[in-house]
């Protein structure tokens, strides 16, 4: 293929490519708003440095109407995480461990389920929740997503792995299934517990169409759909957009970097079968 | 495997009505509620074909699917190029590739709202620094999001930006899965790199392609976000697409029924195209 040379520098290409908007994002939400127009205009150093520090956007970010639904999101997300966490993990044991009839069947039923994105089903699911009158409130954000087959696949190929020995020592000394779970599988997947946990994660802090329409009240507004409502270069806030967007992403970056070891290495030994 | 008779049960149930509930109903509830129409009141009649009749014959909805159509052709191919490339690029265990791994990811974890968010200041014919750079270096600014011809073509370019590095991780699995001593056999065996790669990894990752072109394709057909945060559909309705088009019927217009017909025909498109990628894909293996 191509020389390493080649290769190391299109690398270096791409890691840019990617960076760089964050990395201006970051570092105009610092700007004074007053500089930025003429900054724009006149291709100089400081179209990407600030010309001096300023934390005018983050006092201005400081506020209810973006603090709300920065909570909400937050509150949103963990509320999602750690049922979901349970619920999937124990539904993978169940399809690693057990022999019922019907199960590959209702494998197969999962693994179609991660082929339909959330997305396509949003307008009727509106119309589902609206019949059972769950529109603005918590858990029409919250229920719908706690349910993944991505998860349920991923914990299945690692209990899948376990030998059965393990379990029949435990089932020998008494434990029950519950037990079995609770206290041995569970703790030794702790790596497939963090991937799980940052899919779960990520795909709740990436939902905007689904918070836009079923929860659009102020009081249930997600982050995402707040700094949408704001967004034009032209209006007078767009100074605290660049800090609005610094804070919902640094939010979401935190534990994706302390988690993306064991999400890069669940899906990648998985073997995507 | 161990019989445990209702055991079973017990730990499936939660997630599998959730799934039922949540995936599974609402097609349902799609292709149901599309032969209704909602009266001023909220009262439902029942309209037969009458939406997806009047969706099918809409000249709007049909440029919107050719658009879509388009949008998705062009999408596809080069996010899987791309996260392949990538892949190839990081695939060696240094430490400087599994860093640039995290880095390439990192765009995931923007949400897709704050993407467009970001892309659309980038990009903004006045103030944005990508037009900054191209005027400083002699170039004319472009118009991009507000440009009718340009507008599309920076949606492409956004969605690939922001799916490449996600789909990367999967090529990458294909590309470790592959047994090290296969490549090592065909290079003592005098193949040169682009033979092995031709040979040797392709065919061998044609499962992986078909996972990530399945994948890549159902996102693009939904792509929904950057539109109605970026144009709303403009300029001259060159950024509307299908999934925008539903949105509009449902919550601008309060047409359920159209939305949910124009939903129906997205659900069946996905799972169309969902079958002719494994089907093309499986006929090469």
């Amino acid at each position: 293929m191509l020389p390493g040379l080649t290769q190391g520098l299109l690398l270096v290409l791409a890691v840019l490519a990617t960076l760089l908007p964050f990395i201006w994002m970051g570092v105009s939400s610092f700007r004074d708003p007053g500089e930025i127009f003429r900054n724009a205009m006149r291709l100089n150093w400081h179209s990407f440095v600030p010309e001096r520090l300023s934390l005018v956007n983050w006092e201005g970010v400081m506020r209810p109407d973006f603090l709300r639904p920065l909570a909400n999101s937050i509150f949103v997300t963990v509320a999602t995480v750690i049922p979901g966490v349970l619920i999937n993990s124990a539904a993978g044991f169940a399809f690693a461990v057990f022999r019922f009839p019907g199960r590959d069947m209702l494998f197969a039923a999962v693994l179609l389920s991660f082929m339909v994105p959330f997305e396509s089903i949003v307008i009727p699911l509106f119309s589902l929740v609206r019949w059972l009158g769950w529109v603005d409130t918590y858990p029409v954000l919250i229920v719908p997503e706690i349910a993944n087959g991505l998860v349920i696949f991923l914990f299945r190929q690692f209990f899948t792995k376990l030998g059965r020995e393990l379990f029949e020592a435990a089932l020998i000394d008494g434990a029950t299934w519950g037990r079995i779970f609770w206290s041995i599988a569970l703790p030794l997947s702790w790596p497939t517990v963090a991937s799980a946990g940052l899919i779960l994660f990520l795909t709740q802090w990436d939902a905007f169409f689904w918070p836009l329409v079923a929860a659009s009240s102020p009081e249930y507004t997600l982050v995402q759909v707040a700094i949408t409502r704001n967004l034009d270069f032209e209006q007078t806030n767009y100074g605290r957009l660049f800090s609005a967007m610094t804070a919902a992403s640094v939010v979401a970056v935190i534990p994706f970097l302390l988690l993306q070891r064991f999400y890069i290495r669940s899906i990648t030994t998985s073997g995507m079968k | 495997m161990f019989k445990a008779g209702r055991t079973p049960w017990v730990f499936l149930l939660p997630a599998l009505l959730g799934l039922a509930l949540f995936r599974l109903a609402p097609i349902g509830v799609a292709a149901v509620g599309s032969f209704y129409t909602e009266g001023l009141t909220g009262e439902m009649h029942f309209t037969g074909l009458d939406n997806l009749v009047s969706v099918a014959t809409d000249p709007d909805m049909v440029a919107a699917l050719l658009r879509t159509l388009l949008f998705v052709a062009v999408v596809v191919p080069l996010v899987v190029g791309m996260s392949f490339a990538l892949a190839l690029l990081v695939q060696a265990p240094t430490r400087f590739s599994i860093a640039c791994r995290t880095i390439l990811v990192l765009p995931v974890t923007m949400s897709v709202a704050l993407t467009a968010v970001l892309w659309n200041l980038l990009f903004d014919p006045i103030l944005g620094p990508v037009n900054t750079v191209l005027s400083g270096m002699g170039f004319e600014r472009q118009f991009f999001f507000r440009g009718a011809d340009q507008a599309l073509p920076t949606m492409v370019a956004l969605a690939t930006w922001r799916a490449s590095g996600y789909w990367m991780i999967f090529m990458l699995a294909g590309l470790l899965a592959i047994a090290p001593d296969l490549r090592e056999a065909a290079r003592i065996d005098g193949a040169t790199r682009w033979q092995s790669l031709r040979y040797i990894t392709l065919p061998l990752m044609t499962r992986t392609f078909a996972f990530v072109a399945v994948g890549a394709t159902a996102v693009a057909f939904l792509f929904f976000a950057p539109i109605l945060v970026i144009t709303s559909g403009g300029p001259e309705a060159r950024t509307e697409l299908l999934m925008f088009k539903a949105y509009e019927a449902g919550f601008l217009r309060l047409n359920h029924g159209r939305a949910l017909a124009i939903s129906l025909a997205l659900l069946v498109l996905v799972g169309i195209f969902a079958v002719l990628e494994l089907r093309l894909l499986r006929a090469r293996e």
